[in-house]
């Protein structure tokens, strides 16, 4: 693994490039610049940078004159959203009732130790993100795992070491 | 407008379409208990201290009484034992969360709440959102509600010392938990929420007596909306006391070069 991009907490270090031409394009061509469809714009920005980067939320802000503070408690609202950068792939655990009876437990524990994250977090080279759900509504198949929104049921310890495998050869 | 047929506590009233249980109690003399509701703001229904039963075409349902509109006749109860039983869990939850408000406390008494149930937060803040929504009426750019569930709490975006203060202090006045307060220091309105500096807004000094003093609150805005766009406002600078001050020594400077002699007031127009 070669770590180059920086997660440090401080705020200075996750500054990042932002293309304001880009930014346009999602806020006023793709939809129209009303603050009614902020939450689609909000969606747009973080499929570009996996992330809400500040500077693009004050850009927005500015365009569709909504108050900074609102998109702040918009995406501080929504699980869906980050604040924080994301990780290249992200890979989901079950941790509803039947996955959790099925052993996810083990999985998030495993994985959690194997990368040296914490679920929710993001390793230092932005390769992964270790997330847990409570529910994906396919208990029958318990327990499941989503890799980078491809769902895989009846997953197993090895099933997610041939993921982190491929992760480790990219 | 429709007249309602409204049963209040076993006392036959009438009420308006549209309006609130709460405005319907109070108006009736009859007192629910509030910690979120001010009657200048937009209820939000976040403290749910307010809940009352309410029967409608014979069922029986538990609504907050800030913001619920009645539309049909029903029987309101707002102190019978299921919502007395339903609001003291509410002031345990409560007052887990925020001890120290005197609110609170009394409520906690009358309403016999175990305050051992539910292991203490100590944060103070009962997440009542007062601040955010008087923040809204002014100028809705500062304050606001951050995470949802238990970790909701009240914070400027980012969490980071605010752009769009203008230091009116609507949100200092209007905590009911004294968690937010104001302070001038060095010409500068610092807003600290629970200690923490969240905005430092300049205050502007008297070219007349050289104190600081202010905010001016967006008068460029209040200009606009008397139909002098860009004109500056007058006096902007000098401090509401030194204003008066001139004022009146400018008109008496005026009164006394018309007349050549200051009248006391009521005094004969002698001639």
């Amino acid at each position: 693994m070669s770590g180059t991009a920086c997660v440090c907490q401080e705020i200075e270090c996750r500054e990042i490039e932002i293309d304001y031409n880009q930014l346009d394009k999602i806020i006023r061509d793709d939809y129209g610049g009303n603050k009614e469809t902020m939450i689609m714009m909000m969606q747009a920005i973080q499929r570009v940078y996996r992330f809400l980067p500040e500077a693009a939320l004050k850009y927005l802000s500015q365009v569709i004159d909504v108050p900074l503070t609102k998109i702040y408690e918009v995406a501080t609202f929504y699980a869906s959203f980050s604040l924080e950068p994301k990780g290249k792939h992200i890979l989901t655990i079950c941790t509803g009732t039947a996955c959790h009876l099925r052993g996810s437990g083990g999985m998030v524990r495993h994985i959690a130790e194997r990368m040296g994250i914490e679920p929710g977090k993001t390793t230092q080279d932005l390769k992964l993100t270790l997330e847990t759900v409570n529910c994906v509504g396919a208990c029958a198949v318990a327990p499941v795992a989503v890799m980078d929104e491809k769902y895989y049921p009846k997953a197993t310890i090895a099933t997610l070491n041939d993921f982190m495998d491929r992760l480790d050869a990219e | 407008m429709r007249v309602l047929n409204i049963i209040l506590n076993g006392k036959a009233v009438t009420a308006r379409e549209g309006q609130t249980i709460l405005e319907l109690a109070q108006e009736n003399g009859v007192f629910i208990p509030t910690l979120c509701h001010s009657p200048a703001l937009e209820p939000a229904a976040m403290c749910r201290l307010c809940t009352v039963q309410v029967i409608e075409g014979g069922r029986a349902k538990f609504v907050t009484a800030c913001n619920f509109p009645l539309r049909r006749d029903a029987e309101i109860r707002t102190d019978s034992p299921e919502v007395r039983h339903g609001r003291k869990l509410i002031i345990e939850l409560l007052m887990a969360r925020c001890p120290s408000s005197p609110e609170l406390q009394r409520l906690a008494v009358e309403y016999e709440a175990d305050l051992t149930r539910f292991s203490s937060l100590n944060d103070d803040c009962v997440v009542c959102g007062l601040c955010t929504r008087a923040c809204e009426a002014v100028t809705g750019k500062t304050l606001s509600l951050a995470g949802r569930g238990t970790a909701i709490h009240v914070s400027t975006a980012f969490a980071k010392i605010s752009d769009f203060c203008i230091g009116c202090g609507a949100c200092v006045q209007i905590c009911p938990v004294q968690k937010i307060s104001m302070e001038d220091v060095d010409g500068e309105r610092h807003i600290l929420l629970h200690g923490k500096i969240v905005s430092q807004v300049k205050l502007p000094r008297c070219k007349s007596c050289g104190k600081y003093f202010g905010p001016v609150i967006d008068l460029e805005k209040v200009m606009d909306r008397m139909g002098e766009h860009l004109i500056p406002p007058p006096n902007a600078d000098t401090c509401p006391e030194c204003s008066r001050h001139n004022l009146a020594v400018k008109l008496g400077k005026r009164y006394f070069e018309q007349y050549g002699v200051f009248r006391e007031e009521g005094q004969a127009d002698a001639g």
